[in-house]
């Protein structure tokens, strides 16, 4: 077996045992390489056919491609697509940009963590698969691959046990959420390689266009392409093999600087 | 029974942005009884701080004994180097050790709680919680392991000043609040082990003066709410007294003075006005979003100018050997800035970078050097301002890049003042002189016995 074997043999054992445990459940889709590339592994894990729902969080700031990848892979995979929007926070917005009156933490927190509130509570449901890595972000690091959520939807990370020989705590208390990351232990280099591997259907702004590719996706405002040249999957990953910058440095402002702007404006610092 | 009272070597309040003569005037009024019993037994005097004057650069400052010329910290905002980004200042960007950094480093320990600006925290020979820019309790704390401890007691990191804008009432209760779980959370860690340096900031002082100082100060029945919000304080600061011994040597020390705001003045805006700063046309979504192919200068709080310098700013157009004549130019249409309404002009002196950062000594010219090491030399200097202005009393320099109007009022009350900072010593020995924040790093490190090596300020002093 060789080390995208290994890879994907553990996430299919995490998302069956997810199953097992929890019928309530969904896989939240964001449509990026990862989120995808989980979508990918759930279908084999079920042999083709999911027995749950896939979550889309529509914060209507996504790229048109994105949008239209998400509806061309529904209808080719047959999924159980659930579009998920805050429409009461969308009322009057203005198209194509962050929420107007706040920072883009509001914006965050209104279109994408009070969607998905909303989303659980509509559909019931007690667990989420979702495609996190630990090499992201230095928070991510700390994460397990069954971490529950209160319904505030805080995380308790000193409330962990270790998660030794396959050894998963994959039930959660009343009034909480399990999340589920079967990609935790996988790099961003893995992830291309086993795209590649498995010829996994990629939203096309990955790749570069007159010298501009994203790196990660999500909202079209808060997103900015980087310089590259790497136009195809083998370009990608030769890129990202000598690549010394991280992978969110095009997200203009992560969600801490954000929180630390939107402070310092409030103060009159700004 | 009592509690048994602990000792640290060295315990510091942190009063944030608490003027001297405001601290006389609680003094008197009986609002401070604390702050009274501790100016009777020591000496509490006023004080300079740093240029900028901004709590960001002078409580680094006060952790490094050096100007900011040294530590590298010139606002709480900066360009990002590689861009026209705006970042958010942070511990990543000191050049120096911090206080309980150098402590830990003699083998003694630290305490440090709420100081700005120490987050993320940095790992010492004890615990680090960080400031009011740590996003969450987890990222606050080192190690990381005591977020639980304070998630358990409720503490927070900060206030929400903006309650302000929508309840006075609102704001005063969550400062009360937030003052007395901090201290409650000081108080366990104070009794937990034997310390050294024990460092509580209260920040909220600051916020009272930043949206209700101008109230206050003009009286009526909103200012006996303030006073009163001030005594709340004063007794968190006894309880933090009456849980040490009797003869703690401690400093109260504030970072810089507060005075009201009578117009905020967008520096930014007056730059486009002049036309330094061109705007690109589209909407204008940070204090650089201007088109740097026609910008030769631009704004950021407090009142820094920069210059965009062609091979320092990445789109650059001011040629080197322009620099001093676009300096001259601008310190010249700064000093024009008048307010028409009140008659008055609003920039008091503009400084030159090499009057306030140069790391020799306090405030001195910079010895000669040719002007390419200066822009280029360091890149601690390439992200200083080249030029900061002075307001004169009442005027808040803010960037303003989109306002309409030159002048505003807006819900914010108080400013910062440089000279009207407070320091109060007990049990140890006072400035002799004129204090200036530098001097606090090596006072403490002389009374903790630990060699303070190349500060601006000075440790000799009497009591």
């Amino acid at each position: 077996m060789d080390r995208l074997d290994e890879l994907e043999s553990k996430s299919i054992y995490i998302i069956r045992e997810a199953y097992a445990q929890c019928r309530k459940l969904a896989l939240l889709w964001s449509i990026g390489k990862d989120s995808s590339t989980l979508l990918w592994l759930a279908r084999k894990a079920f042999l083709g056919q999911l027995p749950f729902p896939v979550l889309h969080i529509d914060t209507g700031r996504k790229f048109r491609a994105m949008i239209e990848f998400r509806d061309a892979r529904a209808r080719e995979f047959g999924l159980r697509l659930i579009v998920a929007r805050n429409d009461e926070a969308l009322a009057g917005a203005e198209p194509g940009k962050p929420l107007a009156g706040g920072g883009k933490l509001d914006c965050c927190t209104a279109l994408k963590t009070q969607a998905l509130q909303q989303a659980i509570a509509r559909h019931g449901l007690k667990a989420l698969l979702l495609g996190i890595r630990r090499d992201e972000h230095g928070i991510r690091a700390k994460e397990r691959y069954f971490s529950p959520r209160d319904e505030n939807f805080q995380w308790n990370y000193k409330n962990q046990p270790p998660e030794l020989w396959d050894q998963y705590r994959s039930r959660s208390e009343e009034g909480s959420h399990m999340r589920i990351h079967p990609l935790l232990h996988w790099s961003e280099l893995d992830i291309w390689r086993y795209v590649r591997r498995e010829n996994i259907p990629t939203v096309p702004l990955y790749f570069a266009r007159n010298g501009k590719r994203y790196r990660s996706i999500g909202c079209e405002c808060c997103c900015a392409p980087i310089d590259s040249a790497a136009d195809t999957l083998d370009a990608v990953i030769r890129e990202l093999e000598t690549t010394t910058t991280s992978e969110r440095a095009g997200r203009a402002q992560d969600k801490e600087n954000a929180y630390t702007m939107q402070k310092l404006r409030a103060l009159g610092y700004m | 029974m009592g509690a048994v009272r602990q000792k640290p070597g060295v315990l510091v309040i942190g009063l944030d942005g608490l003027p001297f003569t405001l601290a006389r005037q609680l003094i008197a009024g009986g609002y401070a009884p604390a702050l009274a019993r501790l100016a009777a037994e020591g000496r509490l005097q006023q004080m300079d701080s740093v240029v900028p004057t901004v709590s960001a650069v002078a409580w680094t400052s006060f952790l490094t004994g050096v100007q900011p010329g040294k530590h590298g910290l010139y606002g709480f905002v900066f360009r990002n180097p590689a861009g026209y980004d705006i970042e958010v200042c942070s511990t990543r960007v000191i050049r120096r050790k911090l206080l309980p950094e150098l402590v830990s480093d003699a083998g003694r320990t630290a305490f440090s709680m709420n100081v700005p600006v120490t987050s993320p925290p940095r790992p010492v020979n004890g615990i680090m919680i960080g400031c009011f820019l740590s996003p969450d309790l987890e990222k606050a704390a080192w190690p990381a392991e005591e977020a639980a401890y304070l998630r358990s007691v409720g503490y927070r990191i900060d206030t929400d000043a903006a309650l302000a804008r929508r309840s006075t009432a609102g704001m005063l209760e969550d400062v009360r609040r937030t003052t007395e779980r901090r201290v409650t959370a000081a108080l366990h860690y104070l009794a937990a082990r034997p310390w050294d340096y024990f460092h509580v900031h209260i920040m909220e002082t600051d916020r009272l003066n930043h949206f209700l100082l101008g109230r206050a100060l003009a009286g009526g029945g909103f200012a006996a709410d303030f006073f009163d919000c001030c005594r709340y304080i004063d007794g968190q600061v006894a309880r933090l007294l009456d849980a040490v011994a009797e003869d703690t040597p401690l400093l109260v020390v504030s970072d810089h003075g507060f005075e009201p705001i009578r117009q905020e003045a967008q520096l930014g805006r007056w730059l486009v006005e002049r036309g330094w700063t061109v705007l690109g046309g589209g909407p204008v979504r940070s204090p650089l979003d201007f088109d740097p192919s026609r910008t030769r200068a631009y704004a950021l709080i407090p009142g820094r100018i920069y210059v965009n310098l062609r091979g320092r700013e990445p789109g650059g157009i001011v040629a080197p050997e322009e620099y001093e004549a676009v300096r001259e130019a601008v310190t010249r249409d700064l000093l024009d800035l008048r307010d028409a309404a009140a008659g008055a002009p609003v920039i008091r002196r503009v400084l030159r970078r090499e009057e306030f950062l140069w790391p020799a000594g306090r405030l001195g010219p910079c010895p000669d050097m040719p002007l390419r090491d200066r822009l280029f030399g360091d890149p601690v200097y390439a992200l200083a301002p080249d030029l900061v202005a002075e307001p004169c009393p009442g005027y808040d320099l803010k960037m303003g890049l989109a306002k309409q109007a030159l002048f505003e009022k807006t819900e914010l009350e108080g400013m910062h003042t440089r000279d009207d900072a407070m320091l109060l010593v007990r049990g140890m020995a006072a400035p002799a002189g004129r204090a200036s924040i530098l001097d606090c790093a090596p006072m403490i490190l002389g009374r903790l016995g630990i060699a303070a090596a190349d500060m601006d300020g000075g440790a000799e002093g009497a009591a």
